[in-house]
Protein backbone atom coordinates (compact mmCIF):
# COMPACT_ATOMS: atom_id res chain seq x y z
CA UNK A 1 0.00 0.00 0.00
CA UNK A 2 1.50 3.37 -0.92
CA UNK A 3 2.63 5.59 1.90
CA UNK A 4 0.30 8.53 2.25
CA UNK A 5 3.24 10.79 3.04
CA UNK A 6 2.90 13.83 5.25
CA UNK A 7 -0.29 13.06 7.09
CA UNK A 8 -1.01 16.60 8.11
CA UNK A 9 -1.49 17.37 4.42
CA UNK A 10 -3.71 14.39 3.72
CA UNK A 11 -7.48 14.63 3.83
CA UNK A 12 -9.49 12.02 5.67
CA UNK A 13 -9.08 10.23 9.00
CA UNK A 14 -5.68 10.55 10.64
CA UNK A 15 -4.06 7.84 12.80
CA UNK A 16 -5.43 7.80 16.33
CA UNK A 17 -2.27 6.38 17.87
CA UNK A 18 1.46 6.24 17.30
CA UNK A 19 3.33 3.27 15.87
CA UNK A 20 5.27 1.49 18.61
CA UNK A 21 8.99 1.80 17.94
CA UNK A 22 11.30 -1.05 18.91
CA UNK A 23 13.68 -0.28 21.77
CA UNK A 24 17.13 0.78 20.52
CA UNK A 25 18.62 -1.67 23.05
CA UNK A 26 16.83 -4.50 21.30
CA UNK A 27 18.15 -3.52 17.87
CA UNK A 28 21.60 -3.35 19.40
CA UNK A 29 21.14 -6.81 20.95
CA UNK A 30 20.02 -8.24 17.60
CA UNK A 31 23.14 -6.82 15.95
CA UNK A 32 25.35 -8.28 18.68
CA UNK A 33 23.76 -11.70 18.34
CA UNK A 34 24.03 -11.75 14.55
CA UNK A 35 27.62 -10.49 14.67
CA UNK A 36 28.55 -13.22 17.15
CA UNK A 37 27.09 -15.87 14.83
CA UNK A 38 28.79 -14.40 11.75
CA UNK A 39 32.19 -14.24 13.43
CA UNK A 40 31.93 -17.71 14.91
CA UNK A 41 31.92 -16.34 18.48
CA UNK A 42 29.73 -19.05 19.88
CA UNK A 43 30.30 -18.11 23.52
CA UNK A 44 29.15 -14.54 22.88
CA UNK A 45 25.98 -15.80 21.19
CA UNK A 46 25.33 -18.28 24.01
CA UNK A 47 25.90 -15.59 26.64
CA UNK A 48 22.78 -13.83 25.47
CA UNK A 49 20.71 -17.01 25.01
CA UNK A 50 18.36 -18.52 27.58
CA UNK A 51 18.87 -22.15 28.57
CA UNK A 52 15.88 -23.36 26.53
CA UNK A 53 17.49 -22.28 23.23
CA UNK A 54 21.16 -22.91 23.95
CA UNK A 55 21.39 -26.24 22.15
CA UNK A 56 19.90 -24.84 18.95
CA UNK A 57 22.05 -21.71 19.05
CA UNK A 58 25.09 -23.84 19.69
CA UNK A 59 24.31 -26.07 16.68
CA UNK A 60 23.74 -23.09 14.42
CA UNK A 61 26.91 -21.34 15.61
CA UNK A 62 28.94 -24.50 14.95
CA UNK A 63 27.50 -24.92 11.48
CA UNK A 64 28.16 -21.28 10.58
CA UNK A 65 31.72 -21.02 11.87
CA UNK A 66 33.51 -22.37 8.77
CA UNK A 67 31.44 -20.27 6.42
CA UNK A 68 32.64 -16.87 7.67
CA UNK A 69 29.75 -14.58 6.80
CA UNK A 70 30.55 -10.90 6.74
CA UNK A 71 27.20 -9.14 6.63
CA UNK A 72 23.77 -9.51 8.09
CA UNK A 73 20.38 -8.11 7.21
CA UNK A 74 17.25 -7.99 9.33
CA UNK A 75 14.52 -9.08 6.92
CA UNK A 76 11.64 -8.50 9.28
CA UNK A 77 10.55 -8.39 12.86
CA UNK A 78 7.16 -8.96 14.42
CA UNK A 79 6.22 -8.73 18.04
CA UNK A 80 4.12 -10.64 20.51
CA UNK A 81 3.64 -8.13 23.32
CA UNK A 82 7.25 -7.27 24.28
CA UNK A 83 8.96 -10.20 22.57
CA UNK A 84 10.09 -9.88 18.96
CA UNK A 85 10.44 -12.60 16.36
CA UNK A 86 13.31 -11.55 14.12
CA UNK A 87 13.99 -12.95 10.66
CA UNK A 88 17.52 -12.31 9.45
CA UNK A 89 19.82 -13.29 6.65
CA UNK A 90 23.59 -13.73 6.78
CA UNK A 91 25.47 -13.20 3.53
CA UNK A 92 28.94 -12.83 2.08
CA UNK A 93 30.28 -16.14 3.33
CA UNK A 94 31.75 -19.12 1.53
CA UNK A 95 28.43 -20.88 1.40
CA UNK A 96 24.90 -19.95 0.47
CA UNK A 97 23.15 -17.17 2.41
CA UNK A 98 21.85 -18.36 5.76
CA UNK A 99 18.38 -17.38 6.98
CA UNK A 100 17.35 -17.74 10.59
CA UNK A 101 14.47 -16.65 12.77
CA UNK A 102 14.73 -16.10 16.49
CA UNK A 103 12.77 -14.66 19.35
CA UNK A 104 14.28 -12.04 21.59
CA UNK A 105 12.77 -10.60 24.75
CA UNK A 106 13.70 -8.39 27.69
CA UNK A 107 14.73 -9.88 31.00
CA UNK A 108 16.35 -8.08 33.90
CA UNK A 109 17.35 -5.13 31.74
CA UNK A 110 18.90 -7.36 29.06
CA UNK A 111 17.58 -8.69 25.77
CA UNK A 112 17.89 -12.45 25.56
CA UNK A 113 17.34 -14.98 22.79
CA UNK A 114 14.65 -17.53 23.66
CA UNK A 115 14.03 -19.52 20.52
CA UNK A 116 15.80 -19.95 17.20
CA UNK A 117 15.04 -21.71 13.90
CA UNK A 118 17.19 -22.36 10.86
CA UNK A 119 15.16 -21.31 7.81
CA UNK A 120 17.88 -21.76 5.21
CA UNK A 121 16.47 -24.95 3.72
CA UNK A 122 12.75 -24.47 4.27
CA UNK A 123 10.17 -22.23 2.66
CA UNK A 124 9.28 -20.55 5.95
CA UNK A 125 8.89 -21.15 9.68
CA UNK A 126 5.49 -22.63 8.79
CA UNK A 127 7.16 -25.61 7.09
CA UNK A 128 6.42 -28.75 9.07
CA UNK B 1 -1.00 -27.12 -10.28
CA UNK B 2 -1.07 -28.95 -6.97
CA UNK B 3 -4.30 -29.24 -4.97
CA UNK B 4 -4.67 -29.00 -1.18
CA UNK B 5 -1.45 -27.07 -0.81
CA UNK B 6 0.39 -26.94 2.49
CA UNK B 7 0.42 -23.65 4.39
CA UNK B 8 4.03 -22.84 3.59
CA UNK B 9 3.15 -22.66 -0.11
CA UNK B 10 1.19 -19.47 0.49
CA UNK B 11 3.10 -16.60 -1.06
CA UNK B 12 4.34 -14.01 1.37
CA UNK B 13 6.94 -11.25 0.99
CA UNK B 14 10.37 -12.06 2.39
CA UNK B 15 9.99 -9.45 5.11
CA UNK B 16 6.89 -11.08 6.60
CA UNK B 17 7.53 -12.96 9.80
CA UNK B 18 5.58 -16.22 9.81
CA UNK B 19 5.44 -18.08 13.09
CA UNK B 20 3.72 -21.37 13.95
CA UNK B 21 0.95 -20.94 16.50
CA UNK B 22 2.80 -23.08 19.06
CA UNK B 23 5.70 -20.65 19.10
CA UNK B 24 3.38 -17.67 19.45
CA UNK B 25 1.69 -19.35 22.40
CA UNK B 26 5.05 -20.06 23.98
CA UNK B 27 6.03 -16.40 23.60
CA UNK B 28 2.81 -15.30 25.26
CA UNK B 29 3.10 -17.78 28.12
CA UNK B 30 6.66 -16.66 28.84
CA UNK B 31 5.28 -13.14 29.29
CA UNK B 32 2.57 -14.39 31.66
CA UNK B 33 -0.15 -13.81 29.09
CA UNK B 34 -2.93 -16.19 28.09
CA UNK B 35 -1.81 -18.60 25.38
CA UNK B 36 -4.42 -17.41 22.90
CA UNK B 37 -4.80 -14.08 21.10
CA UNK B 38 -4.23 -10.66 22.66
CA UNK B 39 -6.90 -10.17 25.29
CA UNK B 40 -8.98 -7.02 25.82
CA UNK B 41 -7.03 -6.04 28.95
CA UNK B 42 -3.75 -5.91 27.04
CA UNK B 43 -2.37 -2.58 25.90
CA UNK B 44 -2.05 -3.75 22.30
CA UNK B 45 -5.45 -5.36 22.13
CA UNK B 46 -6.94 -3.25 19.34
CA UNK B 47 -3.82 -3.32 17.17
CA UNK B 48 -3.27 -7.03 17.65
CA UNK B 49 -6.94 -7.86 17.08
CA UNK B 50 -7.09 -5.85 13.84
CA UNK B 51 -3.82 -7.42 12.72
CA UNK B 52 -5.09 -10.94 13.37
CA UNK B 53 -8.24 -10.17 11.41
CA UNK B 54 -6.26 -8.66 8.54
CA UNK B 55 -4.07 -11.77 8.28
CA UNK B 56 -7.26 -13.83 8.50
CA UNK B 57 -8.79 -11.92 5.60
CA UNK B 58 -5.75 -12.67 3.47
CA UNK B 59 -5.94 -16.37 4.29
CA UNK B 60 -9.72 -16.35 3.74
CA UNK B 61 -9.17 -14.85 0.30
CA UNK B 62 -6.58 -17.52 -0.46
CA UNK B 63 -8.82 -20.25 0.96
CA UNK B 64 -11.81 -19.31 -1.19
CA UNK B 65 -9.52 -19.17 -4.22
CA UNK B 66 -8.10 -22.59 -3.43
CA UNK B 67 -11.58 -24.03 -2.92
CA UNK B 68 -12.49 -22.74 -6.37
CA UNK B 69 -9.38 -24.34 -7.84
CA UNK B 70 -9.40 -27.57 -5.82
CA UNK B 71 -12.93 -28.62 -6.83
CA UNK B 72 -13.32 -28.01 -10.57
CA UNK B 73 -16.26 -30.46 -10.76
CA UNK B 74 -18.36 -28.61 -8.19
CA UNK B 75 -21.51 -26.88 -9.51
CA UNK B 76 -20.92 -23.72 -11.50
CA UNK B 77 -22.96 -21.64 -9.00
CA UNK B 78 -20.70 -22.91 -6.20
CA UNK B 79 -17.66 -21.77 -8.14
CA UNK B 80 -19.26 -18.39 -8.77
CA UNK B 81 -19.92 -17.98 -5.03
CA UNK B 82 -16.31 -18.86 -4.21
CA UNK B 83 -15.05 -16.38 -6.81
CA UNK B 84 -17.28 -13.72 -5.31
CA UNK B 85 -15.88 -14.52 -1.89
CA UNK B 86 -12.31 -14.10 -3.14
CA UNK B 87 -13.28 -10.62 -4.30
CA UNK B 88 -14.99 -9.82 -0.99
CA UNK B 89 -12.03 -11.00 1.09
CA UNK B 90 -9.58 -9.00 -1.02
CA UNK B 91 -11.59 -5.85 -0.27
CA UNK B 92 -11.68 -6.79 3.41
CA UNK B 93 -7.89 -7.21 3.41
CA UNK B 94 -7.50 -3.69 2.05
CA UNK B 95 -9.96 -2.28 4.57
CA UNK B 96 -8.14 -3.88 7.49
CA UNK B 97 -4.75 -2.74 6.21
CA UNK B 98 -6.10 0.81 6.24
CA UNK B 99 -7.57 0.30 9.72
CA UNK B 100 -4.16 -0.89 10.95
CA UNK B 101 -2.67 2.31 9.63
CA UNK B 102 -5.46 4.22 11.35
CA UNK B 103 -4.75 2.76 14.80
CA UNK B 104 -0.98 3.23 14.50
CA UNK B 105 -0.03 -0.24 13.36
CA UNK B 106 0.95 -1.84 10.06
CA UNK B 107 0.76 -5.22 8.37
CA UNK B 108 3.71 -7.17 9.73
CA UNK B 109 3.86 -5.58 13.19
CA UNK B 110 2.71 -8.91 14.63
CA UNK B 111 3.52 -12.39 13.34
CA UNK B 112 1.15 -14.32 11.10
CA UNK B 113 0.25 -17.84 12.18
CA UNK B 114 -0.76 -20.78 10.06
CA UNK B 115 -3.77 -21.83 12.09
CA UNK B 116 -6.53 -20.64 9.75
CA UNK B 117 -5.02 -22.45 6.81
CA UNK B 118 -5.26 -25.72 8.71
CA UNK B 119 -9.03 -25.36 8.26
CA UNK B 120 -8.69 -25.74 4.50
CA UNK B 121 -6.99 -29.10 4.62
CA UNK B 122 -9.86 -31.32 3.62
CA UNK B 123 -10.66 -32.81 0.26
CA UNK B 124 -14.41 -32.26 0.14
CA UNK B 125 -16.07 -28.96 -0.83
CA UNK B 126 -18.94 -29.58 1.62
CA UNK B 127 -16.48 -29.87 4.51
CA UNK B 128 -14.50 -26.91 3.22
CA UNK B 129 -17.52 -24.57 3.29
CA UNK B 130 -18.76 -26.01 6.59
CA UNK B 131 -15.39 -25.29 8.20
CA UNK B 132 -14.46 -22.03 6.56
CA UNK B 133 -17.79 -20.37 5.79
CA UNK B 134 -19.74 -21.58 8.80
CA UNK B 135 -16.96 -22.10 11.37
CA UNK B 136 -14.47 -19.36 10.66
CA UNK B 137 -16.79 -16.77 9.14
CA UNK B 138 -19.16 -17.39 12.05
CA UNK B 139 -16.30 -16.55 14.41
CA UNK B 140 -15.65 -13.45 12.31
CA UNK B 141 -19.24 -12.34 12.91
CA UNK B 142 -18.61 -12.58 16.66
CA UNK B 143 -15.34 -10.69 16.56
CA UNK B 144 -16.60 -7.98 14.21
CA UNK B 145 -19.79 -7.33 16.14
CA UNK B 146 -17.69 -6.89 19.28
CA UNK B 147 -15.35 -4.47 17.49
CA UNK B 148 -18.32 -2.43 16.28
CA UNK B 149 -19.63 -2.09 19.83
CA UNK B 150 -16.16 -1.14 21.05
CA UNK B 151 -15.88 1.52 18.33
CA UNK B 152 -19.29 2.88 19.29
CA UNK B 153 -18.10 3.23 22.88
CA UNK B 154 -14.95 4.96 21.63
CA UNK B 155 -17.09 7.29 19.53
CA UNK B 156 -15.06 6.22 16.50
CA UNK B 157 -17.16 6.15 13.31
CA UNK B 158 -14.20 5.08 11.15
CA UNK B 159 -13.75 1.69 12.81
CA UNK B 160 -17.47 1.27 13.42
CA UNK B 161 -18.52 1.79 9.81
CA UNK B 162 -15.58 0.00 8.22
CA UNK B 163 -16.15 -3.12 10.30
CA UNK B 164 -19.91 -2.96 9.85
CA UNK B 165 -19.37 -2.92 6.09
CA UNK B 166 -17.22 -6.06 6.33
CA UNK B 167 -19.63 -7.78 8.73
CA UNK B 168 -22.43 -7.45 6.15
CA UNK B 169 -20.31 -9.49 3.73
CA UNK B 170 -19.40 -12.09 6.35
CA UNK B 171 -23.06 -12.74 7.02
CA UNK B 172 -23.56 -13.55 3.34
CA UNK B 173 -20.52 -15.86 3.46
CA UNK B 174 -21.99 -17.83 6.33
CA UNK B 175 -25.30 -18.13 4.51
CA UNK B 176 -23.42 -19.25 1.42
CA UNK B 177 -21.66 -21.90 3.49
CA UNK B 178 -24.91 -23.16 4.96
CA UNK B 179 -26.54 -23.32 1.53
CA UNK B 180 -23.68 -25.26 -0.06
CA UNK B 181 -23.16 -27.57 2.90
CA UNK B 182 -26.79 -28.63 2.48
CA UNK B 183 -26.85 -28.74 -1.31
CA UNK B 184 -23.62 -30.65 -1.76
CA UNK B 185 -24.67 -33.28 0.78
CA UNK B 186 -28.27 -33.73 -0.40
CA UNK B 187 -29.24 -37.40 -0.13
CA UNK B 188 -25.94 -38.26 1.53
CA UNK B 189 -26.36 -38.09 5.34
CA UNK B 190 -22.89 -39.54 5.94
CA UNK B 191 -21.27 -36.75 3.98
CA UNK B 192 -23.35 -34.16 5.85
CA UNK B 193 -22.24 -35.69 9.14
CA UNK B 194 -18.62 -35.50 8.03
CA UNK B 195 -19.02 -31.82 7.09
CA UNK B 196 -20.62 -31.04 10.45
CA UNK B 197 -17.87 -32.89 12.27
CA UNK B 198 -15.27 -30.85 10.42
CA UNK B 199 -17.02 -27.64 11.45
CA UNK B 200 -17.25 -28.91 15.05
CA UNK B 201 -13.49 -29.38 15.11
CA UNK B 202 -13.00 -25.82 13.96
CA UNK B 203 -15.52 -24.43 16.44
CA UNK B 204 -13.66 -26.29 19.17
CA UNK B 205 -10.29 -25.07 17.94
CA UNK B 206 -11.50 -21.47 18.27
CA UNK B 207 -13.41 -21.97 21.46
CA UNK B 208 -10.54 -20.32 23.38
CA UNK B 209 -10.70 -22.80 26.22
CA UNK B 210 -14.40 -22.19 26.73
CA UNK B 211 -13.64 -18.51 27.30
CA UNK B 212 -16.39 -17.15 25.04
CA UNK B 213 -19.56 -15.73 26.55
CA UNK B 214 -22.84 -14.16 25.58
CA UNK B 215 -22.82 -10.36 25.30
CA UNK B 216 -24.88 -10.11 28.49
CA UNK B 217 -22.54 -12.42 30.37
CA UNK B 218 -19.32 -10.59 29.44
CA UNK B 219 -17.50 -8.80 32.22
CA UNK B 220 -16.42 -5.26 31.42
CA UNK B 221 -12.90 -3.92 31.72
CA UNK B 222 -11.33 -0.54 31.08
CA UNK B 223 -9.12 -0.12 28.03
CA UNK B 224 -7.27 2.96 26.83
CA UNK B 225 -7.46 3.49 23.07
CA UNK B 226 -5.73 6.59 21.75
CA UNK B 227 -6.74 9.38 24.10
CA UNK B 228 -9.91 7.67 25.31
CA UNK B 229 -10.60 5.15 28.04
CA UNK B 230 -13.60 2.93 27.38
CA UNK B 231 -15.21 -0.07 29.03
CA UNK B 232 -15.11 -3.12 26.77
CA UNK B 233 -15.95 -6.82 26.99
CA UNK B 234 -13.29 -8.85 28.77
CA UNK B 235 -14.09 -11.95 26.70
CA UNK B 236 -14.91 -12.81 23.11
CA UNK B 237 -18.67 -12.70 22.87
CA UNK B 238 -21.05 -14.58 20.63
CA UNK B 239 -22.89 -12.23 18.24
CA UNK B 240 -26.34 -13.73 18.55
CA UNK B 241 -28.10 -11.25 16.29
CA UNK B 242 -25.49 -11.41 13.52
CA UNK B 243 -25.39 -15.21 13.73
CA UNK B 244 -29.19 -15.41 13.51
CA UNK B 245 -29.06 -13.15 10.46
CA UNK B 246 -26.45 -15.47 9.01
CA UNK B 247 -28.75 -18.44 9.47
CA UNK B 248 -27.39 -20.15 12.59
CA UNK B 249 -30.08 -21.65 14.77
CA UNK B 250 -30.70 -20.72 18.43
CA UNK B 251 -29.56 -24.21 19.36
CA UNK B 252 -26.25 -23.80 17.57
CA UNK B 253 -25.68 -20.44 19.23
CA UNK B 254 -26.48 -21.84 22.67
CA UNK B 255 -24.02 -24.65 22.13
CA UNK B 256 -21.29 -22.17 21.26
CA UNK B 257 -22.03 -20.09 24.35
CA UNK B 258 -21.80 -23.21 26.47
CA UNK B 259 -18.46 -23.94 24.86
CA UNK B 260 -19.61 -27.21 23.43
CA UNK B 261 -18.65 -26.30 19.89
CA UNK B 262 -20.78 -28.99 18.34
CA UNK B 263 -23.20 -27.58 15.79
CA UNK B 264 -26.49 -29.10 14.78
CA UNK B 265 -27.67 -29.41 11.21
CA UNK B 266 -30.39 -27.19 9.96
Amino acid sequence: MPDLGNRANVMGPQPIGPVKQPAPEMIEAIDRFLSALMCGKKDDALAMTLEQARDRVSQIADSLKPRGYDSSQILGKARVAEHYFVKAKLTGGKGAPFTLQFRIGPEGGQWTVRDVSDLSNVRSAWTK
Amino acid sequence: MEKMIAVDRLARPEDHVLVPLDQIREARLEQNLTPFNAMPYEEDFLKARLHGICAGEFQAMEAAGRTLFDFPDAPWEFQLDMARQVWDESRHSEIYMKLLDYVGSFLGEFPESEVLWSCTQIDDPACRVAGINRGLEGLACDVFEQLIRMAQKMGDPVIERAVDYVLADEITHVRMGSKWMRKLTEGDPERLKKAQAFQDNIDNLFNFGGGRTSQEGAQQIKQRVGDKEVEIDATITIAREARLLAGFTDEEIERLIKGMGKSAAY
